[in-house]
């Protein structure tokens, strides 16, 4: 382990709440999330940067937590899959991936959603073909993407509809 | 992974001090995507990290009597998107729009994909074609190189150990130029580009090519031009038939490797191909503009 004279203060947002981490500085941000913050709904799958389990949002926007350090966050809003619902009523979205039973192993699933939610941030009007753009990033290995797609345009409907839940 | 040291300077000044004092010892973070997985992976073990994340300037892009000025961080999401990178430079856009994935490009940087110098970047040949030129900062001032001369091998730049790239410049473009980037990979742009084309051609009033260039990604050590097909195709009239020879001779230009991806037998002839569909689409694009 690092030696505590090289951490490095983090302040940040995450799910709603201001974060103050001391914190070494080589460390990335799923490791931190899973296992400093007890987040544990954002996945480690490859670590590598390619099967989007790990995804968040950061300022709104989907990256792979798994290629950012520590560091990259500072004073930025992080939301986690554990952030996007209030607890008591699911998104929309995870309540679409439910009713689509887009879901068979459930590792993907958060990373799924996040960039899910990302997509119709950027373009709430997405088609089946934005949809599956954006989820270029994200890999399943049981479901073959058919029922996830469903699921976001479900969602999508449902919330450009206004009253989703 | 464990380094010792993580510095996040706010200006360009600053950055160059910390990098002067230290040396090979340090790597520069711009977004991440590349360099903390091979961080992890231990390909890289620096001692310092110098982020670059904090240093606004070097995010911004600006249209100037000269040229359009893109930020080294500039992300490529946002490049992909930009407004600014109209008629011929709309190549950059295809360029930055077609490195790997949404979560990626949210934060990977035109700079670091130009920095990480992999022969197959997809942002390079675009920018090689549009005469871009790289702006850069060290200890000793600034300097211009031209961004075909910025590399002198994969992963290998021009850049001193005090030195930093901190924007692109593209020249402006002429009347009747069209400019197109193809993308060769087995899984879209998620992949790593097997082969990656671009050619940009100017046409005169008679409908003859003033000027163009040809760049070719993943078939060397760098991304190469290929002046003997440029120069044969210059001050001529395209038919289907020059632009064959033309795609002959860039296939034979260039010395890929076999890899994972792709034997070197199969990434030259996708060359001739791939040569072929982007000059006639090149020549229609600078009809229309």
């Amino acid at each position: 382990m690092q030696n505590r004279a090289n951490y490095i203060q983090v302040e940040c947002e995450i799910n709603g709440k201001p974060v103050d981490l001391f914190i070494s500085p080589d460390r990335t941000v799923v490791d931190v999330l899973r296992n400093e913050l007890g987040l544990t709904g954002t996945k480690q799958g490859c670590d590598d940067g390619n099967c989007g389990a790990c995804t968040i949002l950061v300022d709104g926007k989907a990256a792979k937590s798994c290629s950012m350090l520590i560091g990259q966050i500072r004073n930025k809003k992080v939301t986690t899959i554990e952030g996007v619902s209030d607890g008591d009523v699911l998104h929309p979205m995870q309540q679409a991936f439910i009713d689509h039973f887009a879901i068979q192993c459930g590792f993907c699933t958060p990373g799924m959603i996040m960039t899910a939610i990302a997509i119709l941030n950027e373009n709430p009007n997405a088609n089946e073909d934005d949809i599956r753009e954006g989820l270029h990033g994200n890999l399943c290995r049981c479901t073959g993407y058919v029922k996830i797609v469903e699921a976001v345009e479900d969602a999508r409907d449902q919330i450009n509809a206004g009253g989703a839940n | 992974m464990k380094f010792n040291a993580y510095y996040e300077p706010n200006t360009v000044a600053e950055c160059v001090q910390i990098l002067s004092e230290q040396g090979s010892d340090a790597k520069m973070l711009a977004g991440g995507t590349d360099l903390v997985i091979r961080l992890r992976s231990r390909v890289l073990k620096p001692k310092t990290v110098v982020s670059l994340n904090a240093i606004p300037e070097l995010g911004e892009v600006t249209l100037k009597e000269d040229g359009l000025y893109i930020g080294a961080m500039a992300r490529l999401m946002d490049v992909s998107k930009s407004e600014l990178l109209t008629g011929a430079w709309k190549i950059v856009k295809t360029g930055a729009g077609n490195v790997s994935s949404m979560q990626v490009r949210n934060n990977a940087t035109l700079g670091g994909n130009t920095c990480n110098a992999s022969p197959s970047a997809d942002t390079v040949p675009g920018l090689v074609v549009s005469g871009a030129i790289a702006n850069i900062v060290g200890k000793n001032g600034e300097r211009s190189v031209l961004l075909e001369d910025f590399f002198t091998g994969p992963g290998k730049t021009v850049l001193a150990d005090d030195e930093m790239l901190v924007s692109f410049k593209l020249p402006k473009y002429a009347d009747k130029t069209g400019a197109v980037y193809k993308k060769y990979s087995i899984r879209g742009d998620t992949d790593i580009a097997i082969i990656g084309v671009a050619g940009k051609i100017t046409l005169n009033a008679q409908g003859e090519v003033a000027d163009m260039k040809i760049a070719l990604g993943g078939v060397a050590p760098t991304v190469i031009r290929v002046p003997k097909a440029e120069a044969l195709l210059t001050g001529k009239k395209l038919t289907e038939q020059l632009i064959e020879e033309a795609a002959v001779i860039a296939s034979e230009s260039c010395t890929p490797i076999t890899d994972a991806r792709a034997t070197k037998e199969y990434r030259t002839e996708m060359v001739r191909v791939w040569v072929r569909h982007v000059l006639t689409d090149a020549a229609q694009e600078a009809q229309k503009n």
